[in-house]
């Protein structure tokens, strides 16, 4: 290892970015634009209001008053609908998801259980739906355990089991807290593998690796040259991910030592997997293509953008030998739940597995041609 | 300590096997101190594979290679700082100036007096040095590569086809250029498909054709070992000439511009086709006698042409 070579190896490449102002923008400014796209989509999902029709067919005063109800627990934007119209045919026309349709008789059905006693007095209340919307699912659940509510307190006896969420945190988090180092994990690992497969296999196409193979240059010098210049963009757009963060969303998250030990795994780990790859890549034009073949699995399955217990079981486990999955989890203990032991735990494994990942990578690439 | 004959490569029965393909078979040469060893041939001919391995890029499949005194299988540490390369279809980080790439090149051998300056003006980039390598010409692409492969004042230097694909005055400038090294007394080891390069540039010839050398010398020396007859050239002959040369007993060859080539062993035999045609009232335009060329020599030699741009027509 030879430190002045790995600063001239790292002046170029930080010169070469400087000068490439369209690659130098597109880095910065594509994690900023996840944050901000994906960040107002969970903000809403902090306060999810949904949208839900209801055709009251019983207009009396006991049916105004369960609508209310219904507006009053948050989740609902009311829209009345018209009890002439059939709500089948609104559902289709309107393209609206799903109709809550009060039949008629509800107040006097609600007379005879309240003031009679008569068990037997009860109404139906129906749900017409589009099944093929995603939403219609989540909107009949919140349905069912508001109209369990309304049920339970006309049955005039206390709940036997009750419940209390308490946060294991400190502070309440909203979700996109929560997403933010996903998403940097996840920036820094496609920075890190694209840049490398893409550059290093250019230059291999071009020759140049052929010429510094002529030179006083080693496989190692190369590589760690690599890593630095990398860990110094990820830190550049952590940095500016956070910031934007912070100035739009008003993120505020807890930042220690971790932060850059993380980066620096991350980095670690997906250069060498980027040097291993460029081993098999012939050709610069399909460098981004076997790149996107270990990057898409990793964004989607390891928990960066959504929590990997959504997914099945055997996605889980598959999940769990990610390195990604590692460096998220290591990334949310040490910057949301502030967690050193679990942190270390994380760092340990996605350490263990960038320092293999790095011997290959040495020994992936190829400086002399042909034995 | 080495003298001006001691050799700096040496080459025996050097073989390099892809698989089933014969790359080089055999080979030896030596190539002394100071001198200018071009390695002609054309493109398959093993060349490129030949250099690498001296290069300590390739390994061979058997033989010895020793550059420097080492071989370049064991001490490639010891014998990059040593060496320059210009390797074939060069090429540089696009975004990075003239003097950068020097720069860059320098440190990289970890040398704190490299003449850059001097470097630049050897290759004639003065008023390039602030220019960016991706909008260098071919030509001054390959300038700058040569000036990288002095960077480190090597002993030995190995310029792999320095001008192929360069217009004609390009690779002027670079011959200029691959002069003023020979005028400095470096070791120049020249891979070329160009026979007017390794005539013009080198002392030493080696033609390598299907991975053996087949004929090694001197300039003067191939043509004079190789080609013990003289060319005459008649241009613009009258229809009967190539019958009435033929039936002196020449093979005479002739192209669509009316021009015929005969190869004769001595004077006289120009004289008495010149006669001939006197005598049959038969007329040409012009005439040339002269020795074979290199290229020639080559084609003698080999039977292919050294290059794919070239037809192959040799007078019999």
């Amino acid at each position: 290892m030879n430190l002045r070579i790995i600063s001239a190896n790292l002046v170029v490449k930080l010169t070469s970015f400087y000068r490439e102002r369209t690659t130098m923008f597109f880095t910065i400014a594509f994690p900023i634009i996840l944050i901000l796209v994906f960040g107002t989509i969970f903000m809403s999902q902090d306060n999810v209001s949904y949208h839900l029709c209801v055709q009251d067919l019983d207009q009396t005063t006991s049916s105004a008053q369960s609508i209310n109800t219904l507006e009053l627990n948050g989740q609902f934007k009311i829209t009345r609908v018209d009890p002439a119209i059939d709500a089948a045919h609104y559902v289709r026309d309107t393209k609206v998801n799903l109709v809550l349709v009060i039949p008629k008789g509800y107040e006097s059905s609600l007379m005879e259980r309240m003031m009679l006693d008569d068990t037997n007095a009860s109404v139906t209340i129906t749900y017409i739906y589009d099944p093929s919307s995603s939403s219609v699912p989540t909107k009949i659940e919140i349905l069912n355990a508001v109209l369990a509510g309304i049920n339970l307190e006309m049955s005039g006896t206390p709940p036997f089991i009750k419940s209390v969420a308490r946060s294991i945190l400190t502070r309440k988090y909203r979700f996109i807290e929560f997403f933010i180092p996903g998403i940097i994990a996840m920036s820094v690992m496609t920075l890190s593998l694209f840049s490398t497969v893409d550059s290093d296999t250019e230059l291999r196409q071009k020759g140049v690796i052929r010429k510094l193979s002529t030179t006083p240059i080693t496989r190692t010098d190369w590589l760690l040259s690599s890593i630095l210049y990398q860990f110094i963009l990820a830190v550049l757009t952590t940095v500016a991910m956070l910031l934007a963060s912070r100035a739009v969303f008003d993120v505020s998250l807890h930042i220690d030592a971790w932060l850059p030990v993380f980066i620096l795994l991350d980095v670690f780990a997906f250069v060498g997997i980027g040097m291993i790859l460029t081993r098999f890549v012939k050709e610069a034009q399909s460098a981004a293509a076997a790149a996107n073949s270990i990057s898409f699995p990793m964004m989607f399955l390891s928990g960066s953008f959504f929590p990997i217990e959504l997914m099945p079981g055997f996605l889980q486990k598959f999940a769990k030998v990610l390195p990604l999955y590692y460096v998220n989890e290591g990334l949310r203990a040490s910057m949301v739940f502030v967690d050193n032991v679990a942190a270390l735990k994380d760092a340990a494994v996605i350490g263990v597995f960038a320092a293999v990942v790095f011997v290959l990578g040495i020994i992936a690439t190829r400086w002399e041609e042909g034995a | 300590m080495t003298n001006e004959t001691e050799p700096v490569i040496e080459v025996e029965h050097l073989t390099k096997r892809y698989g089933e393909l014969l790359a080089v078979n055999g080979i030896s040469f030596t190539v002394r101190k100071g001198e200018v060893f071009a390695f002609l041939g054309p493109n398959g001919a093993g060349k490129t594979t030949t250099v690498e391995i001296i290069e300590t890029i390739r390994t061979p499949t058997s033989g010895n290679v020793r550059l420097l005194g080492m071989d370049v299988t064991k001490k490639k540490r010891e014998i990059v700082p040593r060496i320059g390369v210009l390797p074939q279809s060069f090429s540089s980080f696009d975004r990075i100036t003239v003097r950068e790439t020097l720069q860059y090149y320098s440190r990289l051998y970890c040398r704190s007096r490299t003449d850059i300056d001097g470097l630049i003006d050897l290759v004639n980039l003065k008023d390039k040095t602030r220019e960016q390598y991706k909008n260098l010409s071919g030509g001054l692409k390959q300038r700058l590569g040569i000036a990288i492969a002095l960077v480190n004042d090597p002993e030995v230097v190995f310029l792999d086809e320095p001008t192929t694909g360069l217009d004609p005055g390009a690779r002027r400038e670079v011959w200029n250029v691959l002069l003023g090294l020979k005028e400095k007394g470096k070791t120049v080891f020249l891979t070329t498909h160009y026979m007017e390069e390794a005539e013009l540039l080198a002392d030493a010839i080696a033609i390598i054709s299907k991975g053996k050398i087949i004929a090694m010398g001197s300039p003067r020396e191939l043509i004079e070992g190789n080609a013990k007859y003289l060319l005459l050239t008649l241009q613009s002959v009258h229809e009967r000439v190539v019958e009435i040369v033929r039936n002196l007993g020449f093979e005479p060859v002739h192209d669509n511009h009316k021009n015929i080539k005969v190869r004769v062993a001595q004077t006289d035999d120009v004289l008495k086709i010149l006669n001939a045609i006197k005598d049959a009232g038969a007329s040409f335009l012009n005439l040339d006698v002269r020795k074979p060329n290199l290229e020639e020599v080559f084609l003698q030699l080999t039977g292919e042409a050294l290059r794919e741009d070239l037809p192959i027509r040799v007078a019999k």
